[in-house]
């Protein structure tokens, strides 16, 4: 038998330094470079770099031989050899001034093409989509790029076409879900067939000076070569899955670049606004206000209510609440408020958004318009004011998005100190701990109780007591409204219960119709709504409610049962992994427990505490009170 | 002659011979009396009238040379025959004898293009004119296209739609389930569609890290209080941890070495430098003269080795000695086990722990392994190093959107993010430094000029001087 020698097998052949690939594909290292990411051909680290690299130490750059195999095939390969050809030839005929030789063969400058790469790169649509992030961000920044030394011109006006084409499928199809500013830029994320897709726009559209030092430009620029592929025919098949005509027709004068935007950066940036403001044009003539919920209740309504089917209503129904958010307002900004970020989230949730015409083209209607509801102003005063709209800050629209409900103006007014810009990402219904302050921060209606609260249990340590109780039961009363109302929301949309408890709700609900009829009776302010309700009610039948009393240890023993019978269902060989979460939700319970416990009795040794202050000061206060009586009786 | 010429002196020769006379240059005797004659045959010019000296020119003017670029001059010069071709022309006047001359046509080398283009016989040929219109339609198309401007790649099919290929090449659409796959598979391959496979090695990722990590929410250009403080928390402990770890190597290099001014260390030097040598007038010492090899005779500094032979008793005595120890050590093992039965209870236990402790190095080992799988992988000579956070410090807070302060360059960033996800090797970028140029002046140049060069090349040196100077030198 032949003695096997070194090298020859085992991990020294798995691996192939770059050098030994550029060898074998006859190619340069910068055509190699180009090759490698375009065909997502990336560097690997092996287990031991001594063997990989057949006794060497040093660190090389590696990669795997099959990779380098599989590149062997690629036809573009071909095309990078005829760039080299093509850089011979022209440079001899410009070297022996053949111009007419040399024009031809620019013209039949040999061109890449990248369209089976990326289908080969991403087999399904949703491998592309998952890729999105980086492929937007990249092309957002290069939008705004203008033509550099590694960078055409030609790139950066694609790339603002296609950004343009993206953000007008994310206003028509409504998929946006958070928004954030953060010192970076502006964080978008949007649900795209379930998949999320964040991005980061920049702050300013001007171009800022990149210093070449830390960034390979030419590395970039060939990122978004592929990008810009990919992206295009990411936009192709999202547009036609809406029925909108790609590539969408703009009006003639948007995006051309002519000597007035290219010398102007303030018309450049502001012809890309202005394509955003304007609807596409659709291929089947039909305007689809409501488009049906992805996820089919009636089918999950059959495993039970277990929590996490419950969680998923709950967000269904928040999500269909955010499509609509801004519809029927009219948005009006202000020459100083960065209008892109604020066009996109208005449109894409149903408002209408215009801007002053004498400074910006594309406005749609004037600030003299009466049915204008808000006016996006960032500046501390405004000279004049119409009484009929609202004028807020741009946080506002923001803090609405990530919140999925419009919140109150009061706090956004023009020159009002903001409150805090929260980060979508930190999920705010989390299953971990959340301590009161942040929960405060993520419900405005909480935070006003509780200052109320505060203050009173200040003046009077007695009632403060009651004092709570009956801002507890208040809260308490509050949630269950608002329970209720989602409820009765949520009936709407997905049709009844299962009908059991059909006649308690009901009875529930005219109960609390009853009450709000009393308040309102109270304040005297009735409405036509009201009345109309009223008139209703009284063709209405009422039977008496029984309330339904819930026997804890009953729903004790099927939580118990049915956690048994879980337990029983899953299948041995999953049975460490169940163990495992099981034990994992125990202990997190126990750790949010915990701390819980921990800051409840950090609260009631500084209640404590503040009690037994406020006792001495008073008694004190006393002392000196009956000294100073003392005093002035002598 | 020596009128018109009156430099020239005239040169003195003896005369003494009468061979001598012949050399007296008498040209210019000569040439007066020839002008004479002629003057006596036709007169002198006084005599003559202006019209027998000069005629009315009544030709036309001639046109000026004309004034051709080079260029001009070259295409004229590519008309004319060739220089090399001049050779063969035949310049005889004779004329040719056989007045009928038979010409071989001599067979030509290749194909005649021109006439394949304009009248084509075979198939092929008419094939050739057809690539070649094709050749041209597609250049006026591009051409067209570069004068249009417009250059953006065509967009219009979608990529991801699941098609068969076996539907686009005809011949192997398989409505009767006669054609398999692999045979599909092969003829595309062989008819120019090839069917690409990719591997799955391709797609494996290589980190475990998230691909979108969001941004800490102190972030934010309005923060909450508690989420920037927590991350200027962050940002103070990566910078202490950095201040840390300079000191520490100021330490262990800068600090650990003693300090001396170069006086001294041009002392030390010397004195090492001259280590052994003898400084004049310093007396031989003892030893070296005993050194010094008197005879010519060879000797070692080492001791001869003997050849030294052990005695059979010798011998005898440590085999008996070997076999004693061998004994005594098999009693004292048989001694130890029997010991051992009674402190079995301890070996348990150490055994235990013995166990613990490998298994407590296996989870750490897994542990470590686990972590590296999040990590980012060493790829080039260069570590990957984490950015620095952007954090907007206290007093740049503006509160509202129009005074926000932006921190963070995001290309930079991108591109990190991709060194970080493995997809670029991390690099340096390179300066390239300037090849140093030793400046001179011209040996012709008189006056020393004072350029910026020198004096920059001046006051560097002047600085380099100042600095070796005033500077401790470490050892």
């Amino acid at each position: 038998m032949r003695r096997p020698k070194k090298y020859e097998a085992g991990e020294a052949t798995q691996y192939i330094s770059r050098r030994a690939a550029l060898r074998k594909l006859q190619l340069s290292l910068n055509d190699f470079r180009r090759l490698c990411i375009l065909k997502g051909v990336y560097p690997r680290e092996p287990k031991h770099r001594r063997r990989a690299q057949k006794g060497s130490s040093e660190i090389k750059i590696l990669y795997h031989t099959k990779d380098i195999r599989f590149l062997l095939h690629e036809p573009i390969v071909w095309t990078l050899r005829d760039y080299k050809i093509f850089a011979k030839k022209s440079g001899r005929d410009r070297a022996i001034k053949d111009f007419r030789n040399l024009k031809r063969r620019l013209a039949l400058f040999p061109e890449i093409k990248l369209d089976h790469i990326v289908k080969e790169r991403y087999p399904t649509f949703i491998d592309a989509l998952k890729d999105l992030d980086d492929c937007l961000t990249l092309l957002f920044l290069f939008s705004t790029f203008p033509s550099l030394h590694l960078i055409p011109r030609e790139q950066s006006n694609l790339c603002r076409r296609l950004t343009i084409e993206f953000l007008h499928y994310v206003i028509a199809s409504k998929s946006l879900r958070k928004v954030f500013i953060s010192i970076k830029g502006y964080y978008f994320q949007a649900e795209i067939k379930g998949q999320k897709v964040t991005w980061i726009v920049p702050h300013y559209y001007p171009f800022k000076p990149q210093s070449r030092q830390e960034v390979d430009f030419k590395v970039m620029s060939i990122f978004v070569e592929f990008y810009t592929i990919m992206l295009g025919f990411t936009n192709f098949r999202l547009y036609h899955g809406l029925n909108l005509a790609y590539p969408p027709q703009f009006p003639s004068t948007m995006l051309q670049d002519n000597a007035d935007t290219l010398k102007d950066e303030t018309s450049f940036v502001s012809e890309r606004i202005c394509a955003l403001n304007f609807d596409l044009l659709r291929t089947d003539k039909v305007q689809e206000d409501e488009e049906e919920p992805d996820i089919d209740m009636e089918l999950l309504e059959q495993d039970g209510d277990s929590k996490r089917i419950i969680k998923m209503k709950q967000e269904a129904q928040e999500v269909a609440r955010l499509r609509t958010l801004f519809k029927g307002l009219k948005f009006f900004i202000n020459r100083e408020v960065p209008r892109e970020p604020l066009v996109i989230i208005i449109r894409s949730f149903g408002g209408k958004v215009s801007w002053d015409s004498s400074v910006f083209s594309g406005s749609t209607y004037d600030e003299s318009d009466e049915s204008i509801t808000h006016q996006i102003v960032d500046r501390p005063s405004l000279s004049t004011q119409y009484i009929s709209r609202d004028y807020i800050q741009p946080q506002w629209v923001f803090d609405c998005v990530n919140q999925r409900q419009l919140l109150p103006t009061n706090k956004y007014f023009l020159g009002e100190q903001l409150p805090p810009h929260l980060s979508p990402f930190v999920d705010a219904k989390r299953d971990t701990y959340i301590p009161p302050e942040e929960k405060a921060l993520h419900d405005p209606s909480l935070i006003e109780t509780h200052a109320q609260s505060e203050d009173e249990s200040d003046e009077e340590e007695t009632v403060a007591n009651e004092e709570d109780d009956t801002v507890e039961q208040e809260l308490l009363d509050a949630q269950l409204q608002r329970a209720y109302q989602q409820e009765t929301a949520e009936y709407k949309k997905y049709g009844g219960p299962d009908g059991v408890n059909e006649d308690e709700e009901d009875s529930d609900g005219e109960d609390f119709n009853d009450e709000d009829q009393e308040s309102s009776d109270e304040e005297e302010e009735l409405d036509e709504q009201t009345k109309r309700l009223q008139e209703e009610r009284k063709k209405m039948s009422v039977q008496s409610g029984k309330v339904h009393k819930v026997n804890k240890r009953q729903l004790h023993k099927a939580e118990v049962d049915e956690h048994r019978l879980q337990a029983r269902m899953v299948k041995p060989r999953h049975r460490n992994l169940f163990r495992k979460l099981i034990r994992e939700k125990q202990t997190k319970e126990k750790e949010e427990w915990l701390l819980r416990k921990k800051r409840r009795n950090i609260d009631s040794d500084t209640k404590e505490a503040k009690k037994l202050a406020k006792r001495e000061a008073r008694k004190a206060a006393a002392a000196a009170a009956a000294a100073a009586s003392q005093l002035g009786g002598k | 002659m020596a009128a018109q010429d009156p430099v020239t002196k005239r040169k003195r020769i003896s005369k003494k011979n009468k061979s001598a006379w012949r050399k007296t240059d008498i040209q210019d005797v000569e040439q007066f009396l020839e002008d004479q004659r002629q003057e006596e045959r036709i007169g002198t010019f006084t005599d003559k009238q202006n019209e027998d000296l000069f005629v009315v020119d009544a030709s036309p003017l001639k046109t000026a040379p004309s004034q051709l670029t080079i260029k001009q001059k070259r295409k004229l010069n590519a008309l004319k025959p060739m220089r090399t071709h001049q050779a063969l022309e035949n310049t005889s006047k004779v004329q040719d004898p056989i007045a009928k001359r038979n010409h071989v046509r001599q067979k030509k080398n290749g194909r005649n293009i021109e006439l394949e283009v304009c009248s084509p016989t075979k198939a092929r040929h008419r094939q050739a004119n057809k690539d070649r219109g094709l050749y041209y339609e597609k250049l006026d198309k591009k051409l067209a296209e570069r004068h249009s401007g417009k250059k953006a790649p065509t967009i219009d099919k979608d990529i991801w739609e699941e098609v068969d290929f076996r539907d686009k090449i005809p011949g192997l659409k398989d409505e009767k389930g006669w054609i398999s796959r692999d045979l599909a598979v092969h003829v595309a391959g062989n008819i120019g569609r090839k069917v690409v496979k990719t591997h799955a090695s391709l797609r494996h990722k290589t980190t475990k890290a998230k691909k979108f990590e969001a941004p800490h929410p102190g972030m934010s250009y309005n923060p909450s209080l508690e989420a920037h403080q927590s991350l200027i928390e962050q940002v103070v402990d990566r910078e202490e941890s950095i201040i840390k770890k300079e000191q520490h190597l100021k330490r262990v290099t800068t600090t650990m070495f003693s300090k001396v001014t170069p006086e001294e260390r041009d002392r030390r030097r010397l004195k090492e430098m001259s280590e052994g040598i003898k400084e004049e007038g310093e007396p031989e010492s003892e030893e070296e003269a005993d050194l010094k090899p008197t005879d010519n005779n060879y000797s070692t500094v080492n001791a001869p080795v003997e050849n030294k032979k052990k005695s059979k008793q010798a011998r005898n005595k440590e085999l008996k000695q070997k076999e004693l120890q061998r004994l005594h050590e098999a009693k004292k093992a048989l001694k130890k086990q029997t010991a051992d039965l009674i402190r079995i209870k301890s070996i348990r236990a150490e055994v235990k722990e013995e166990a613990e402790e490998l298994n407590e190095l296996k989870k750490r080992r897994k542990a470590a392994a686990e972590r590296k799988k999040f990590e980012t992988k060493r790829l080039g000579r260069h570590k990957f190093e984490e950015p620095d956070l952007d954090v907007n410090m206290p007093e740049d807070l503006a509160g509202n959107l129009r005074n926000v302060k932006t921190e963070s360059n995001l290309l930079t960033d991108r591109f990190k993010l991709l060194q970080k996800r493995n997809m670029l090797p991390t690099t340096v970028a390179v300066t390239r430094k300037r090849s140093k140029v030793k400046r001179f002046p011209r040996s012709t140049h008189k006056e020393a000029g004072v350029s910026f060069q020198d004096l920059r090349d001046r006051r560097k040196a002047a600085a380099a001087a100042a600095k070796a100077n005033n500077d401790t030198i470490k050892i």
